[in-house]
């Protein structure tokens, strides 16, 4: 737990954390203003086009869709961003300022050190989110209201039921960035430079999305768990469509699993020559 | 830091070396490959309670590896580094509540204070009080810039601040690079005195440096390392050769050097900056004087070569070992541990 604590401690030190916390905070009002102030949709939506397309006709009638449409427009690249730059950091980060050494030099188990990293880097973005979802519903309450919304299936439900529903959401798109985190970890065990962790689990984000882009690679997508980013629109149908959320989750969950068990295995044999 | 801190019963099942006084440090076959290059090569040295030990070699000679396989940062190909009762990397964390130092530049968290860095990392080897951080930053001559953010200190600040957090839990060892690397005079200087006071409090030092004369000042054991193994190792009173060089300047030095040169034993004569130096014998210096006051030479100074001792050891080892590895110097010039 201290070694959690201690984590949290660097983090709320570092300004980028708010720069990017500020960043989540802002989009939703910018997401708001252009859809308050001009007629057309935004060009794509990230995700599939029919809800893409449903999310941002509704969202001049009822600021509860705000919050789903950010979630929609940025699972695509700024919250890959955020997760990559997050989970980067935990050790290549510490190797490029060379405080790892400092740090290990103490009595601490690797692995601890590792997890309690993959902990926090994870945490750091699952606080991002949490800023951007309420940052949506003020921004798209305050100019839109929040009023009970249609579902893709055409019923309506309640608005205690919508933020139910817009929780879930978020839940599942926070595990989605979990992968993301976890593949930067394994990178940022890999080199002392935390631009090249950022950058190789981003080109890899980028090629995932790219390669389910097109359907000559459909015998991928189950594989790459950047096709299961928008899986959880339909929690948004009634009856809710479990399988593309469970087949997801299942993913998500091979991906974290493999990426930090490698990082954890890389890390506790590591030479630390920074 | 009085002797009673220390686990008494531990120290008797230790290995006894040094005068009857137990080993605290020790590698064992210590090895360590970098793909071919062969960084440090079956190190085996011993370290005893209450030593300031230097460890001397040239740049790139594999110091710092050795200090990092010590702290458990990198892993030997063969061999392994015991604290105390502890063997790294097997028993890394126990071995490491007994160590404090750093390796290379000490860094920090630059957006933090020098309090709050010291008791951030402090806090990994147990409870850590705001008296105990004052007090340590007191003992580096930094009191008055402890809630300044790291991030403004210079080289030397950041120097002195590494050796609070090694004496923050006051270990059993601690290990310092270069410590006095990159300092001023006055810093250099500072470092020395703690290191010197530190080891009167009984607090064993292990102090990697490419300064001989740093050596000479401080520690009282030493080994000389090149090409990744240690040569020679042993109290610093004994490394140092048989004779006694002094350095002579005077107002003509170019007929001093006729004279000089005319009286000692070739290759016992040597020019060093401005001063000659020469490898004194019994009388050798008086008869030297009368020479240079016959020869209506003006002499301005005749002073024992302190630090020669050490050097000519050094370079004539090391030298050894890159054209003769594993060759012996002769014995009659030194009295200290061949390895």
């Amino acid at each position: 737990m201290s070694a959690i604590r201690r984590e949290f401690v660097k983090t709320l030190f570092q300004k980028r954390t708010y720069i990017g916390w500020a960043g989540l905070f802002l989009v939703p009002f910018l997401i708001t203003l252009a859809f308050r102030f001009s007629s057309g949709g935004p060009h794509g939506g990230g995700g599939p086009p029919d809800t893409g397309e449903q999310i941002f006709e509704q969202i001049r009638t009822n600021g509860m869709w705000v919050s789903l449409a950010a979630l929609l427009a940025l699972s695509t690249f700024l919250l890959p961003l955020l997760s990559s730059m997050s989970g980067s950091y935990t050790i290549a980060g510490e190797a490029e300022t060379h405080t790892l050494r400092t740090m290990l030099m103490q009595p601490i188990r690797r692995g601890t050190f590792l997890m309690a990293k993959w902990f926090v880097a994870n945490a750091y973005v699952a606080i991002g989110m949490i800023i951007m979802g309420v940052a949506a519903l003020i921004a798209g309450g305050a100019v839109f209201g929040l009023h009970p919304i249609t579902l893709f299936s055409s019923q309506t439900i309640g608005v205690g039921h919508a933020l139910g529903l817009t929780v879930a959401s978020y839940a599942f798109v926070m595990v989605a960035m979990i992968t993301v985190v976890s593949l930067a970890v394994f990178f940022s065990t890999l080199t002392n430079s935390s631009l090249t962790a950022v950058a190789a689990a981003l080109v890899l984000v980028i090629i995932m999305e790219a390669l389910g882009a097109f359907t000559v690679f459909d015998f991928l997508k189950p594989y790459l768990f950047t096709s299961h980013f928008a899986a959880w629109t339909n929690l948004f149908r009634s009856p809710v469509v479990w399988g593309p959320i469970i087949k997801g989750l299942i993913n998500f969950a091979v991906w974290i699993v493999g990426m930090t068990g490698l990082a954890y295995f890389r890390f506790r044999k590591k030479d630390i020559l920074s | 830091m009085s002797a009673e801190r220390f686990d008494t019963a531990l120290d008797e099942r230790l290995p006894q070396g040094c005068d009857g006084r137990p080993v605290v440090l020790s590698t064992h076959g210590l090895t360590k490959d970098f793909k071919r290059l062969r960084a440090v090569d079956s190190l085996d040295i011993s370290v005893c309670r209450g030593d300031v030990f230097g460890f001397l070699g040239p740049n790139g000679c594999g110091k710092t590896t050795t200090i990092r396989l010590i702290f458990g940062l990198t892993y030997p190909t063969r061999g392994y580094v015991q604290v105390l009762d502890h063997k790294v990397p097997h028993d890394r964390l126990k071995a490491l509540r007994h160590l404090g130092g750093f390796v290379d530049d000490p860094m920090f968290y630059g957006n933090m204070t020098a309090r709050r860095n010291l008791r951030l990392f402090g806090e990994m080897n147990g409870a850590v009080s705001e008296e105990r951080v004052s007090e340590v930053l007191e003992m580096v001559g930094l009191a008055e810039r402890g809630r300044s953010k790291v991030g403004s200190y210079s080289h030397g600040m950041r120097q002195r601040l590494g050796i609070a957090l090694a004496l923050i839990h006051k270990p059993d060892v601690i290990v310092l690079d270069e410590p006095t690397s990159g300092l001023d005079p006055q810093g250099m200087k500072d470092v020395r005195e703690l290191v010197r006071e530190l080891g009167k409090q009984g607090t064993t030092v292990f102090l990697s440096s490419h300064l001989l004369h740093e050596i000479e000042l401080v520690c009282n054991r030493a080994a000389i390392m090149s090409k990744g193994r240690v040569i020679v190792q042993g109290p610093v009173s004994e490394l140092h050769p048989a004779s006694h060089a002094v350095k002579v300047l005077t107002g003509d030095q170019s007929r001093a050097w006729e004279i000089i040169g005319g009286m000692a034993a070739t290759g016992t004569v040597r020019q060093d900056e401005e001063y000659i130096v020469v490898e004194s014998g019994d009388g050798f210096v008086p008869e030297m004087v009368r020479r240079l006051v016959a020869g209506n030479i003006d002499i301005l100074a005749v002073v024992p070569a302190i630090e020669q001792g050490l050097e000519d050891m050094f370079l004539e080892l090391t030298a050894e070992t890159e054209t003769r590895p594993g060759a012996g110097a002769p014995a009659a010039r030194r009295r200290g541990r061949r390895k």
